[in-house]
């Protein structure tokens, strides 16, 4: 059934979006800070996976366990050493936007170089449960369904972590007004720096599952970056529910218009739908009307 | 060395350098001439970049997608319209797509316009493939051209000098202060009588005509050109880094990034081509950190635009009847009805008084007044115009000024420039006294002469106050609006400021005044409005409304409370 056909490829496409997505709320909604090397932490995580499942045997899922937290310490230290002294210097949330565009911007090419001196410039894939199964008339790869699962498993971990906590009620009011929760006490440099960090952690899990269905390269990373962006944008900034929902949207919005328009015009579609949300709701779907 | 020598000194340095820049193809080889268009063009594209980015702080990525747009419309119509025409062509072309785009999406602001502009970019670039594809039959095209690199360097050139030219002319004309305003506070701008969505719009679109126009003319430096050269988004990541590395906020500041980087990402291809990129990335973090102003940052040149307008309004002649009059005005946000029926009639030369208690509708009130909220019903009349539903710019120019509750200076302008921008963009321009005259006397007027040079970002609380004051008075407006203007300030500041309003009085200045300071409302307003959620619960002299059992209960609470 043609509904089925797109709407089930389209949730499990959009859910892989929605994953991308995460950590860049986490990222800039928190800790404000307008990562562009986010996607090459993603591709790099990946080549981590298929080094892991290449050279060690390692499955993917094990790799998730080694990345994450190697890449949260990671996040952690460029946000301790480098972006955290440009929040500082930033007089206004605007010079630090612009400032840690530049610099991430800066450690975009850093990232990409290393990847394309260890792997070249080709393509890489490895096949990892590429089983097919037929969920209500569509076939669908198990890899793809696990990979959702944890979307689903590590959104709903995120928000409970943000809603329920003490420490996510923290980062909350940090993402709202940084210089009202410094007034109640919230260590706002601390927890940023932990908001940056489970950000990069969670690149690091969505690159590892990407990994598993897509053939990526080194020089790949941008469009992860401008997905996540679209996605996380869309949904409103800082968002959570608001990340997944529209990761899931634009997933069944670009299957549709691949099977029903032009496979041409996907990207096309996607730029159209974000900037056509934008104009509407400049704060995003979720995001709270400006004041 | 006499004034005159260095000054010939200087003339002729730079005409050297004119001659030595026009006739460069003639003494550089192909390698040397090809950085030099490098550095030519994105010496534009940098400056064009810059002239709407800088005073706005809009950053744009949308770089590529007019440098695109004019090199794909090089690539189809070169072979068979004229030159001079299929340049013409690429900037209306650019024009018209920057006025599209520009008049949706001026009002994001932020990251929401870095974003929205990247992908503005990459939307156009998959449409251009589709066509491509379903079109034209191939992603790429051949350019068969007889115009060699000379031609291309010295177009280049003549741009390079236009680009120069319209950033010197801008920044001298009231619209680049009031670029400058609108980055600074575009609240306050509108306030004072700029159309921002206007101006900006203008000058994105004057920007992206360079843009485009720089891609016809390096189209033919490609012979084969698809979209994936054309509209590379490194390219509007490039401009960005270099505008910014030189600085953004001057008119030469972009090529002083522009030079270096060229030159850097020449040799760094040249010589360590595998770990290009590494060293690029590097560089940039590092320029980030060391250098957060730009080039021109190190020298602190900060250019003092010499404002020597001749400009001020004259006073419109009302007709009889009263001054402002408001007539059955409410305003809610979803159920919450802020401000609910309110009339008055304010008179020429009359200070009328606000008061209430705090949420009662005050502000709300003075919003609608000015603009900035649109009533959900009722009429407000200024003199004879109706401007209830009108724009805050709009509602400046018939002459009614205001003051913001949380002071709203142009932080990044001067004091003489703030008030110079209300009084360049006020009502109808008159020939009679010189602008400098009339701000000195502004700026006299509220006690600020002395410190005319100075940020207002950096004046102290009391004098933002007073500057925003100036500012107001500025386009000799029929009408004030004071927003708690004295709250927060100490008692000898407020003894001031009580004089500084009384001598407003005497100037004749008809002025509305919200206020929780009761010694101010008694010695100023001969009349006085008290405001309890959102209705007017008395109205008369101030001894009589605060003697009003009705205005103590909304002060104090009521026996039973």
């Amino acid at each position: 059934m043609l509904l089925f056909d797109i709407v089930l490829p389209g949730l499990v496409l959009g859910g892989m979006y929605a994953l991308i997505a995460l950590g860049l709320t986490l990222q800039y909604g928190v800790a404000r800070v307008m990562n562009l090397s986010y996607g090459e932490s993603l591709v790099a995580a990946a080549f981590g996976a298929v080094s892991l499942y290449g050279g060690l045997g390692l499955s993917p899922l094990v790799a998730l366990l080694l990345a994450v937290p190697l890449a949260a310490v990671l996040n952690w230290l460029l946000y301790r050493l480098l972006l955290e002294r440009l929040m500082r210097r930033g007089k206004d949330s605007g010079a630090q936007e612009i400032d840690s565009i530049l610099v991430t911007f800066g450690v975009l090419f850093v990232i990409q170089g290393i990847m394309l001196v260890a792997f070249g410039g080709q393509y890489y894939s490895y096949s990892y449960l590429s089983i097919p199964i037929v969920v209500l008339g569509s076939t669908l790869a198990v890899n793809r369904l696990i990979a959702l699962t944890f979307v689903a498993v590590i959104g709903v971990a995120v928000y409970l972590a943000l809603t329920r906590t003490r420490i996510g009620t923290a980062v909350r009011a940090i993402a709202v007004d940084a210089n009202a929760a410094r007034l109640v006490g919230i260590d706002v440099s601390a927890l940023s720096g932990l908001a940056f960090a489970c950000g990069g952690g969670l690149v690091a899990a969505g690159g590892v599952l990407v990994s598993m269905f897509l053939t990526f390269n080194a020089s790949m990373g941008v469009i992860f970056t401008m997905k996540a962006l679209v996605v996380v944008i869309m949904g409103g900034v800082g968002n959570v529910l608001g990340a997944l929902f529209a990761g899931l949207m634009l997933g069944v919005v670009e299957t549709a218009v691949a099977r029903l328009v032009d496979p041409g015009l996907t990207l096309a579609a996607t730029y159209a739908l974000f900037l056509g949300v934008l104009l509407i709701r400049p704060t995003g779907l979720f995001g709270r009307a400006p004041s | 060395m006499t004034n005159g020598a260095s000054k010939a000194l200087l003339w002729s340095a730079g005409l050297a350098l004119v001659a030595a820049l026009g006739t460069y193809p003639l003494y550089a080889n192909g390698y040397y001439l090809a950085i030099g268009i490098s550095i030519l063009y994105f010496t534009i594209l940098a400056t064009a970049w810059a002239m709407f980015s800088g005073p706005t702080r809009y950053i744009s990525l949308a770089t590529v997608a007019f440098f695109g747009l004019g090199a794909y419309t090089a690539a189809v119509l070169g072979e068979a319209w004229p030159w001079p025409v299929v340049l013409l062509a690429a900037a209306a072309l650019g024009a018209l797509v920057a006025a599209i785009t520009g008049l949706s999406t001026l009002r994001l602001s932020g990251i929401y316009f870095v974003i929205f502009s990247f992908g503005l970019a990459e939307f156009i670039r998959q449409l251009v493939i589709w066509y491509e594809v379903n079109v034209h039959k191939s992603v790429g095209r051949y350019l068969f051209s007889a115009v060699t690199q000379d031609i291309i360097y010295w177009q280049l050139l003549g741009l390079t000098i236009l680009v120069f030219a319209a950033g010197w002319l801008l920044g001298r004309s009231r619209y680049g202060l009031a670029l400058r305003a609108i980055g600074a506070d575009e609240t306050a701008a509108s306030h004072s009588g700029i159309n921002a969505t206007r101006i900006k719009l203008a000058v994105f679109m004057l920007s992206a005509v360079f843009m485009s126009v720089t891609g016809a003319v390096m189209a033919p430096r490609w012979t084969y050109i698809d979209p994936s050269i054309a509209f590379n988004p490194m390219i509007s990541f490039q401009v960005v880094i270099m505008a910014l590395l030189g600085g953004a906020g001057s008119l030469f500041g972009p090529v002083l990034g522009v030079i270096p980087l060229v030159l850097l990402f020449e040799v760094l291809t040249a010589t360590l081509p595998n770990h290009f990129s590494i060293l690029l990335g590097a560089t940039f973090v590092l320029i980030v950190m060391a250098l957060p102003r730009g080039v021109i940052g190190l020298v602190d040149i900060r250019r003092r635009s010499a404002v020597t307008a001749t400009r001020g309004a004259a006073p419109v002649r009302d007709g009889s009847g009263p001054l402002l009059a408001v007539d059955g005005v409410s305003k809610s946000f979803g159920g919450l009805c802020a401000v609910d029926q309110v009339s008055f009639d304010v008179a020429r030369g009359q200070i009328v008084g606000i008061i209430g208690p705090n949420g009662s509708g005050k502000t709300t009130l003075l919003n609608m007044l000015s603009g900035a909220l649109r009533p959900s019903s009722g009429t407000i009349r200024l003199g004879d115009t109706a401007i209830n539903g009108l724009r805050p710019y709009q509602i400046a120019r018939l002459g009614l000024a205001r003051t913001f509750q949380l002071v709203r200076v142009l932080g990044d302008l001067t004091a003489a420039e703030n008030v110079a921008t209300a009084i360049l963009f006020s009502s109808a321009p008159t020939a009679s006294e010189p602008a400098a005259e009339t701000i000195r006397q502004l700026l006299d007027l509220v006690g600020l002469s002395p410190i005319h040079d100075a940020l207002a970002g950096e004046l102290t609380y009391i004098d933002q106050k007073r500057l925003e004051l100036a500012r107001a008075l500025a386009p000799k407006p029929r009408l004030v609006l004071l927003d708690e203007w004295l709250a927060g300030l100490n008692p000898s500041e407020l003894e001031t400021g009580i004089a500084l309003i009384e001598k407003l009085r005497e100037r004749g200045t008809t002025i509305i005044m919200v206020e929780h300071v009761m010694d101010a409302i008694r010695a100023l307003c001969s009349h006085c409005i008290v405001m309890n959620a959102g209705s007017v619960i008395a109205r008369g002299t101030p001894d009589e409304v605060l003697s009003d059992p009705k205005v103590v209960t909304a002060y104090l609470g009521g026996a039973d409370a």
